[in-house]
């Protein structure tokens, strides 16, 4: 009985998660104003061939989807090693300025991004990166939220396993790569999704860095759909809704690691 | 698996970041052009239908200049305003040649950057004046000097259903007054159910604008001095009042809910600028013919009926590398009559040009609207048009103003809710306010 | 790159360590009797240094990327937080701006809002992802992953579609009020009353954050121990019980970390209130984060725009601090 319930309860609480995303999906699949009508139905339209085509022409979804799919795939990688390895340290070592330097992080992470983004477009315009894919990948490549995550997972991995590395002769870096990282599997993938998931649906910067149409992400495109009146709206939904098939396919791919990734097995 | 080959992976990426990085910085050199002297690369920002215009425009121009090329960016609207702000907060940087803004934001951009657009009249355009109508001149012009050249407007417009009317037993043509107009409105709603105009009652004001503007006054007086309190302010928003008290506005949720409204037909009038036409025939293509379209009720019998919401204009950044050739792509866009009859006939923008109106097109009935001739009706309005003062505190003065509309349906007295603002808006801008 | 560098520098260090001390011990045979005692030392002084050195190596990357990206932001904005704009010209304008603000009623007003749904929201939303996260963790459920997703989803949606989206289900007419009618509850009015604005933006932030720091508490409860539930339940514990007496203090660590994370999306919160309600009405949703946003784009004072980020800095920091001892956490 108790099991139904459950199952009730998580079916109500995923339909009212995946409805608003069904009800985008729908408003790709018809004409425009249809959104809007109230005879909108439930039922998938017949338009999506056609939005998607006016979307491409709009937008050009293949360069788009490129664009996307680059600076966030590498600054998922790139930002992953990096802040895992600060967050190694902090977590695993004990090293003048530890924490004052991670505090330094941390409080960085409270400025609202509004009060940055000048002086860093600024020194982007400086560098010379305006427009490329350097000023998109690079700036927050030390993201400290991923660096206080997996600092407050790796806190709990066992010291007594890295002396007993060290003790046996294992470099650092072995012991970081071949026994630490392993285990650490269900923090690193979410951590990476949530990487991913930041570079990807990253709007203000890219639009601000970014002035070619042939360098835009996802959301900038998108947004450049909405003129002052003549907004089309199906290709909006169609935009919306190919937008977030990348990353759903990521998460899919990286959740299967919340499986247990139980500690006992580093220890054997 | 993924694990093993970590650092292949890696490697591989940080590599192909570079090779990108490089590839990218040539490609971005060759765009600025800087090989030869000949060739000319401007970059414009503009949104939607807009960039269409110009790019069509371009290609007329370059039978003339074959040595100027044109980068039209599609870039949304207000994403326009957020990249021009941090540009040009950041030093004059990043920014394109040519820019497209809004009327109501000229003042408020070359007053926080004296420095950031050119001077369009030092480059001549004082003797275009006479071709643009009074109030798109002064909104185009800071302290008498030209900074952006006029592109399209917003004459004014109540855009109505003919059915509902119809059903209800209304003439549009019988309406001259808002009291005459509320009398039809209340048959309206009783006969169909449709109330008479949408509003996003809370959150925006553009029919407290529209009013504010045929009656010739507005935020602030021609000094720039607040005029919040003026009668004719605390007329329009009794007017308001009336209507909301007699239940005839519907509530609407920004953008979205006036286009929702005037899709599902549950509003029978739409106030709004000619540009309107474009979302009505996108959005709401199965009442194809249903629609006309009348003049603003005056306050008064005879009263002024012309009013404008909307419109915006070109400006050169001082930072662009190519004024000279921007200037003159430009002056050839505006000044133009066949290009601005383009821009109207295949995108819908409104021109300004006075020279544009004597034309086919604007003679023509259109059959979406049962073939009623709106752009005539819209041109003719023209050279009434009072203007607005917007000032470069217009975003602090429309804050205010909503927030006073909004207490006015709250309930609060008008008059009480005007001055309120008015005070409000002294203590944040330090203008000096009009007291009657 | 650096990585490759670093990596060859150490891997020298870890053959000559591998070798035992081979290396060292042909220096001693070239020497005298002296040597000895100094090949201990220098051995010793290697494995010490080396042990010194290698956590600033593993902080190296994201240290130095952080000095070149961000000290110079943070830096440029906090100087900017003393200046006005003269003329176009940013000119030291003192504590003025400060002073401004804290007389300033419209920040005051946004202050109240964003703390009225701060205490109101995140507690709200933590726990229920505190919850999902159990239960999608409960090796009984069958479809885990479709569930996962499901609810992870709001998190990734664009925020154009999510606005568009939201404001028309929550328009007078819209979709949730006819439900309403249908329920006979009757229609609320969502967006255009102070205390449902509020509401409206409570319940979407929380649809939408509640996956995202689901999958946190997820990934964090794979690293509790099933022996601990396995002892309780032989002991009679019930799964609430458990729940309380296990789940809870082991994920402790985590929910503090999501607990100051959240704080700090919704101190600086904007999106949300910006394309939703756009602070209306009258300013009754407007937040702080959306309040420095108007200040410096809209009005072009970014003087005192860059003072609003500062005091909201102070904000969060002072909110952390609280959070941080109230749980006791080491750091």
């Amino acid at each position: 009985m108790k099991k139904i319930g459950l199952y009730v309860t998580l079916t109500v609480g995923a339909l009212i998660s995946l409805f608003p995303f069904y009800w985008a999906f729908i408003g790709a699949t018809n004409e425009s104003g249809k959104l809007f009508s109230k005879q909108l139905s439930f039922t998938p339209g017949t338009k999506l061939i056609e939005n998607v085509i006016n979307l491409n022409e709009s937008i050009g979804i293949s360069r788009v989807m490129f664009n996307s799919l680059f600076v966030s795939l590498t600054y998922t990688c790139v930002s992953l090693l990096v802040c895992t390895m600060a967050a190694y340290a902090f977590a695993k070592f004990e090293f003048k300025g530890r924490d004052t330097i991670f505090a330094i992080f941390l409080l960085s992470m409270m400025i609202p991004y509004h009060a940055t983004v000048i002086p860093l477009f600024k020194m982007m315009a400086a560098f010379g990166w305006l427009n490329t894919y350097k000023a998109l990948i690079f700036p927050n490549l030390a993201y400290p939220f991923a660096i206080f995550l997996m600092r407050q997972n790796m806190l709990a991995f066992p010291n007594a396993l890295i002396e007993a590395a060290r003790i046996d002769g294992a470099g650092e870096w072995r012991i970081f790569f071949r026994i630490v990282l392993p285990s650490m599997k269900p923090a690193l993938a979410a951590t990476a999704i949530f990487l991913f998931m930041y570079q990807w649906n990253s709007f203000l910067w890219p639009l601000i860095a970014v002035s070619s149409t042939d360098m835009y992400t996802f959301p900038v495109a998108l947004s450049s759909l909405f003129g002052l009146s003549r907004i089309d709206y199906g290709q909006v939904m169609a935009g919306v809704t190919l937008a977030t098939v990348p990353i759903i396919i990521f998460f899919l791919a990286l959740q299967r690691h919340f499986i247990s990734g139980m500690l006992g097995s580093a220890v054997k | 698996m993924f694990r093993r080959y970590w650092k292949g992976i890696l490697l591989m990426m940080m590599s192909v970041l570079v090779l990108a990085a490089c590839s990218d910085k040539q490609s971005s050199a060759d765009n600025k052009g800087e090989q030869s002297d000949e060739k000319v690369v401007l970059t414009a920002w503009a949104w939607n239908v807009n960039v269409g215009a110009l790019n069509e425009a371009m290609k007329e121009f370059q039978k003339d200049h074959p040595n100027i090329e044109l980068k039209v960016e599609d870039i949304g609207r207000l994403d326009v305003y957020d990249k021009l702000s941090t540009g040009l907060a950041a030093g004059g940087t990043g920014l394109p040649d040519i820019v497209l803004v809004e009327d109501d934001r000229i003042h408020g951009y070359v007053n926080a950057f004296p420095k950031g657009f050119v001077n369009l009249s030092e480059k001549g355009f004082d003797q275009y004046a006479s071709v643009f109508p009074q109030f798109k001149k002064d909104l185009t012009s800071v302290d008498g000097k030209f900074y952006a050249m006029p592109f399209d407007a917003g004459p004014t417009g109540m855009f109505y259903r003919t059915d509902l009317f119809e059903q209800a037993g209304v003439k549009a043509e019988e309406i001259e007054t808002w009291d005459d107009f509320l009398t039809a409105a209340k048959k309206i709603k009783e006969a169909t159910g449709s109330f008479a105009m949408p509003l996003d009652k809370f959150k925006d004001d553009p029919i407290f604008r529209m009013m504010l503007n045929q009656l010739g006054v507005y935020y602030f007086d021609k000094d720039g001095k607040i005029d919040l309190t003026n009668p004719k302010a605390i007329q329009a928003m009794d007017m308001l009042k009336k209507f909301d008290d007699a239940g005839l506005i519907k509530d609407v949720d920004g953008w979205n809910g006036v286009v929702s409204a005037t899709v599902d037909g549950s509003v029978a009038t739409i106030p709004f600028g000619a540009w309107y036409y474009g979302t009505i025939v996108d959005q709401a293509k199965d009442t194809n013919g249903k629609w006309g379209v009348f003049l603003l009720p005056a306050f008064e019998k005879g009263g002024n009926r012309a009013a404008n919401l909307g419109g915006s204009s070109w400006m050169i950044p001082a930072s662009s590398k190519h004024v000279d050739e921007a200037y003159k792509f430009l002056e050839f866009f505006s000044t133009t009559k066949d290009i601005q009859l383009m821009a109207m006939e295949k995108y819908g923008l409104f021109p300004s040009l006075s020279s544009a109106y004597d034309s086919d097109l604007f003679n023509n009935g259109v059959p979406f609207f049962g073939g009623q001739k709106i752009w005539e009706l819209f041109a003719n309005e023209m050279k009434d048009i009072p203007t607005a003062y917007y000032t470069n505190d217009y975003a602090i003065a429309l804050d205010e103003a909503i927030k006073a509309q909004a207490d006015v349906f709250n309930g609060k007295e008008p008059k009480k809710a005007l001055e309120e603002a008015a005070k409000r808006l002294k203590d944040r801008t330090k203008r000096e306010m009009n007291t009657y | 790159m650096r990585d490759l560098v670093l990596r060859l520098n150490l891997s020298f260090y870890l053959n000559a360590n591998k070798k035992g001390r081979g290396r060292l011990r042909t220096k001693t045979v070239e020497t005298n009797s002296v040597t000895t005692k100094v090949e201990g030392r220098t051995e010793m002084k290697k494995h010490v240094w080396k042990k010194k050195i290698v956590p600033y190596i593993f902080i190296a990357p994201s240290v130095i990327l952080f000095s070149i990206f961000m000290l110079y932001p943070i830096g440029y904005s906090f100087v900017m937080s003393f200046q006005t704009s003269v003329g176009g010209e940013m000119t030291f304008n003192g504590l003025e701006n400060y002073k401004r603000l804290f007389n300033d009623a419209i920040f005051l007003k946004a202050l109240k809002n964003t703390f009225i749904i701060l205490i109101i929201q995140v507690p709200l939303m933590l726990f229920l992802a505190l919850i999902l996260a159990v239960l999608l963790h409960s090796s009984l459920l069958k479809w885990k992953a479709a569930f996962r997703v499901s609810f992870f989803l709001p998190a990734v949606t664009s925020l154009v579609a999510y606005s568009i989206i939201f404001s028309i289900m929550l328009m007078n007419d819209g979709l949730i009020n006819q439900l309403l009618e249908w329920l006979g509850i009757g229609a609320i009015p969502w967006l255009s009353h102070p205390f449902w604005a509020k509401a409206s933006l409570i319940l979407a932030m929380t649809w939408r954050w509640v996956g995202y720091n689901m999958v946190i508490y997820l990934a964090a409860l794979q690293n509790i121990s099933e022996d601990l539930y396995e002892a309780a339940s032989i002991d009679g514990a019930s799964k609430v019980r458990q729940f309380f007496s296990i789940t809870i203090p082991q994920l402790k660590p985590v929910i503090l970390f999501t607990a100051i994370l959240s704080t700090i999306g919704t101190l600086q919160l904007f999106d949300e209130p910006y394309t939703l309600t756009k602070g209306g009405p009258s300013d009754e949703t407007l937040t702080i984060g959306m309040y420095l946003y108007q200040t410096g784009f809209r009005y072009f004072d970014f003087g005192y725009a860059s003072t609003i980020a500062y005091v909201i800095v102070v904000l969060i920091a002072i909110l952390s601090f609280i959070q941080f001892k109230v749980s006791g956490d080491e750091r």
